[in-house]
């Protein structure tokens, strides 16, 4: 009975996930108007259910009745595949997000709570996340429209200039737990949380995490006051709201790799008695992070396109590399 | 000596032949010059070191067909001297045969850079050519537009009006269809783009930044502006031609429409005009008054102007939007209190005010100036240090002090250059000199120092509401003079003097005596300017405006060039326009 441990269990985990993922998106949508509304001295979404619970299902209905326009003047297919390929890489990652050592057995199998423990998970995270950016540029490129493609080309340059300091805050990870697999990152960490070890790598990594996934201040890609809408321009209706769900569900997932990076993943009070608690501790966590990248959204000015560059690659980059060559040395004469 | 008698006296030493009339009328100087001379006296007023009218405040032109006056088209000339502080009016008869398709005067757009657009204007609305001029064409009317609108030939009425929902008419029988014919035309580049090398890209004229409809038309190498043309005249309303036949009172609720942020200041600086040249003296509480309104109503403006500025250049920090907003709202309740508008107020009569105030007014604004300068301290503290907004501002759209004279500009633009030119200080009106307050200024004239300014100002115009609100004086809120205003109610019942006065005013209207007056007040955005030539009768002859935003605009691109398209944004926002004004 091989098929049921290695395709049956991993299909339904994988079903779970989306799901979960999917309603995690429609309801980040409607945390962030909520929380931001309250930044601005305003109320939010509250028609739509108690307390508007119910906007983002009115959302995603009414995305998906609008009326299919495609511009003529697209490259159709291109133009259809984009936001598709936004969504599916930001959907991938969490294949190998741990949430929790909780784990329990139905008829001899034993169910865990991540999907699979992959020995180069960081690797495979930071690969696929990557990914999202064709969708983007593809998105820019083939709606042809000047102010997309603007936005386009705002996105690679910055997504790939960031990924580089954000493998440097990577990399010390790396040289102190001498592990890619993102379960044994989290038991590293049994002890003492690695923002404590790596403060300044946790800071690199929100940053670039921020930039990553084009949120405030680095949300040069749709910079609405001169781009219009930036890559989205041309799209409509659920087109336009894959991109989003792209974007928060890529907001997310920094989320949950910050919590596993360095905020201890599962790690809390009382987990080693009540191992369940873990899932618990997981999502409060991600929550926590997830509210500091929207507060910073209400209240941070946008850099301009150069200044951002010029901080990645003048400042963020430096500092990264000293960052690994400290952390090298350490784990090397005391390691 | 008086100044205004120098002016005549060295122009006509320099220039004999030059000068046809000196006249003076409302205390304005007016020299009559001859057409062929105008380009060197002009050049002579603005160099020669005993008058220096260095700032030409307005350029526009009148159609004397019914004045009867020959020539029949003359165009006008505003200068003001800074250091001088002395205003003189050109007027220059354009001789005409009227065998050619318009009378032909000289250009001083190379004396003046700001004549480009009034010159345009000119030539758009009343039909003059400027000989010279870099590229004469169409500003406000659509460039397919027959004829000029502000010519008094020019037919009145008679368009007929098609409304789609008139089913009887065989012409809709096709509803659903196109049923206006929306002719387009391919706009025509301006000169010295290349399209060929760099992107030329319009943004507007439906943009989320230029806060209505502008077009700027953007030629860019990668994201680094080349040059960037503002076409605008999309919302052209002809608040002009309008004006030219209404009475003069009848004009006060358009003025709000303009520059529908500052509803009061260009109520006031309406209204000082009539009053000046009617000659009208203004009761002590009205103006005072009208100091707390018009100053209610720069903060309101600034304050709108600091939300979307902040929020053009940072995108998602709405915060600030809000918070301003807020502010404002309770500025928009006190006018609401005052007046029952919020936005377009028409709070000012000729000779005072529309109403006395209510009596909760001094409590509420009292109420407001607290809870402001509480809440302003947060918004300075989320901005001023900021260190991405400094990065952002600091060193953006620089514009040399002479240069922004050259330009036209004024208003905190002008101030930020490190020139003080502020009329409530300089020639103060409805008693701005008897309350205490600096005029903010700086010296980078970039858009952080307008930005700094522009905080100043507000923190000043704080001070002098306080100051007004706390030393009203009481007695009549109008003029006692029964030719402009009319008798109070009571006074109907038992006098018959007031009776046949309030006939003649309904009825009529007052008249002003024949003259033209150029009033100006100073304006959250720079110099508002009024025009009015009267002929005797109740409706204004000709009415000019100069909006400060549409002269402002002008240096949108000097200031653009060499930077990156989101400083585009940036700059868009510190020049602070307001489209329904820069359109008129």
């Amino acid at each position: 009975m091989d098929w049921i441990a290695g395709l049956l269990i991993p299909f339904v985990k994988a079903l779970v996930l989306v799901v979960l993922l999917l309603t995690g998106f429609a309801y980040l949508s409607y945390v962030e108007r909520k929380l931001v509304a309250r930044f601005h001295v305003r109320y939010g979404p509250n028609r739509a259910g108690p307390f508007g619970l119910l906007q983002p299902i009115a959302d995603g209905l009414k995305m998906l009745f609008k009326e299919e326009i495609i511009p003529r003047h697209a490259d159709k297919l291109f133009y259809l595949m984009a936001p598709a390929i936004v969504v599916v890489p930001a959907l991938l990652v969490w294949a190998v997000i741990p949430i929790s050592n909780f784990s329990f057995r139905i008829f001899g199998y034993e169910i865990t709570f991540y999907l699979t423990d992959l020995n180069i998970g960081l690797l495979y995270a930071l690969a696929v996340a990557e990914l999202g950016t064709y969708g983007i540029i593809l998105g820019g490129w083939s709606s042809n429209n000047k102010y997309a493609l603007l936005g386009a080309l705002r996105t690679s340059s910055q997504m790939l200039s960031y990924s580089l300091p954000m493998g440097t805050a990577l990399l010390s990870i790396l040289a102190v737990v001498g592990s890619l697999s993102l379960v044994d990152i989290v038991n590293a960490q049994r002890g003492l949380w690695f923002i404590f070890l790596q403060p300044l790598g946790f800071l690199i990594y929100f940053i670039t995490g921020l930039a990553e996934t084009n949120r405030s201040p680095f949300d040069l890609p749709e910079t609405e006051n001169e781009l219009v809408a930036g890559f989205v321009t041309e799209y409509g209706g659920i087109k336009f709201a894959l991109f989003y769900m792209g974007e928060y569900i890529s907001m997310m997932t920094t989320s949950a790799l910050a919590t596993t990076l360095f905020l201890g993943g599962w790690w809390g009070p009382f987990v080693d008695e009540l191992p369940i608690l873990g899932i618990f501790y997981f999502v409060l966590k991600m929550s926590a992070v997830v509210f500091l990248i929207i507060w910073v959204r209400a209240s941070l000015p946008r850099v301009r396109f150069d200044q951002l560059m010029g901080f990645c690659w003048k400042f963020l980059l430096p500092l990264g590399l000293f960052n690994v060559m400290v952390t090298a040395t350490v784990v090397a004469l005391w390691g | 000596m008086n100044g205004s008698d120098t002016t005549a006296d060295v122009l006509k030493a320099r220039f004999p032949l030059a000068v046809e009339g000196v006249s003076t009328f409302r205390s304005d100087l007016v020299i009559t010059l001859k057409r062929e001379f105008l380009r060197d006296v002009a050049r002579m007023l603005r160099d020669d070191p005993r008058l220096r009218y260095n700032l030409l405040l307005d350029l526009t032109a009148v159609d004397r067909l019914k004045l009867g006056i020959t020539p029949r088209f003359a165009t006008v000339y505003q200068l003001y001297s800074i250091p001088r502080n002395q205003a003189v009016r050109l007027i220059v008869p354009l001789p005409w045969d009227g065998e050619t398709e318009m009378p032909v005067c000289p250009s001083v757009t190379d004396i003046w850079p700001t004549a480009d657009w009034l010159e345009r204007e000119v030539y758009d609305l009343i039909g003059i050519h400027f000989e010279g001029h870099p590229w004469l064409r169409r500003i406000l009317m659509p460039e397919n537009w027959v004829g000029h609108p502000l010519r008094k030939d020019y037919p009145l009425g008679g368009e007929p009006v098609n409304f789609s929902g008139d089913r009887d008419n065989p012409r809709f029988a096709h509803l659903g269809q196109q049923i206006m014919e929306g002719l387009s035309f391919p706009s025509e580049l301006p000169p010295g783009v290349d399209p060929e090398n760099h992107m030329v890209i319009n943004l507007g004229p439906q943009h989320p930044a230029t806060h209505g409809v502008l077009r700027v038309v953007a030629e860019l190498a990668g994201e680094q502006i080349v040059s960037a043309h503002c076409d605008v005249g999309y919302l052209h309303s002809g608040f002009e031609k309008t004006g030219e036949s209404k009475r003069y009172e009848k004009f006060i609720p358009y003025t709000d429409r303009m520059d529908y942020l500052s509803g009061m200041n260009n109520n006031l600086a309406y209204v000082l005009t009539v009053e000046k040249l009617l000659g009208v003296e203004v009761p002590l509480r009205a103006q005072y008054v009208r100091v707390i309104l018009a100053e209610l109503q720069r903060l309101g403006s600034h304050l709108f102007w600091l939300a979307t500025h902040a929020h053009d250049v940072s995108g998602t920090i709405h915060s600030l939007l809000m918070y301003c907003l807020r502010d404002r709202e309770m500025i928009l309740d006190i006018f609401e209190m005052f007046c029952g508008g919020r936005v377009t107020v028409t709070g000012m009569c000729v000779g005072g005010l529309r109403q006395d105030i209510p009596p909760a007014f001094p409590e509420a604004v009292k109420v407001f100036l607290r809870e402001f300068r509480k809440r302003f301290k947060e918004y300075d503290a989320m901005l001023t240090r900021n260190p991405i907004w400094v990065a952002r501002s600091q060193g953006i759209g620089y514009l040399a002090p002479e240069e922004a004279i050259a330009l036209g500009i004024t208003g905190p633009m002008l101030r930020a250059a490190g020139i003080p030119l502020d009329l409530r200080k300089v020639q103060p009106y409805s008693s701005y000199d008897h309350f205490e307050f600096e005029v903010p200024t700086a010296t980078e004239s970039d858009c952080y120092a307008r930005y700094l300014v522009r905080m100043r100002e507000m923190e000043q115009s704080a001070r002098i509401i306080e100051q007004a609100i706390n030393r009203l004086p009481g007695g009549p809120f109008r003029t006692a003079d029964r030719k402009v205003v009319l008798p109070p109610r009571p006074e109907l019942d038992t006098s018959m003097e007031a009776v046949i006065h309030h006939f003649k005013l309904v009825t009529e209207g007052y008249k002003p005596p024949p003259g033209d007056v150029y009033g100006m007040a100073e304006n959250p955005k720079g110099i508002l300017g009024f025009y009015l030539v009267s002929d005797g009768s109740a409706i204004p002859y000709r009415l000019h405006i100069r909006g400060p935003s549409f002269v402002n605009l002008q240096a949108l691109d000097t200031m653009a060039r060499g930077h990156l398209l989101s400083d585009l944004i940036t700059l868009i926002g510190s020049v602070d326009i307001v489209l329904g004004e820069v359109d008129r």
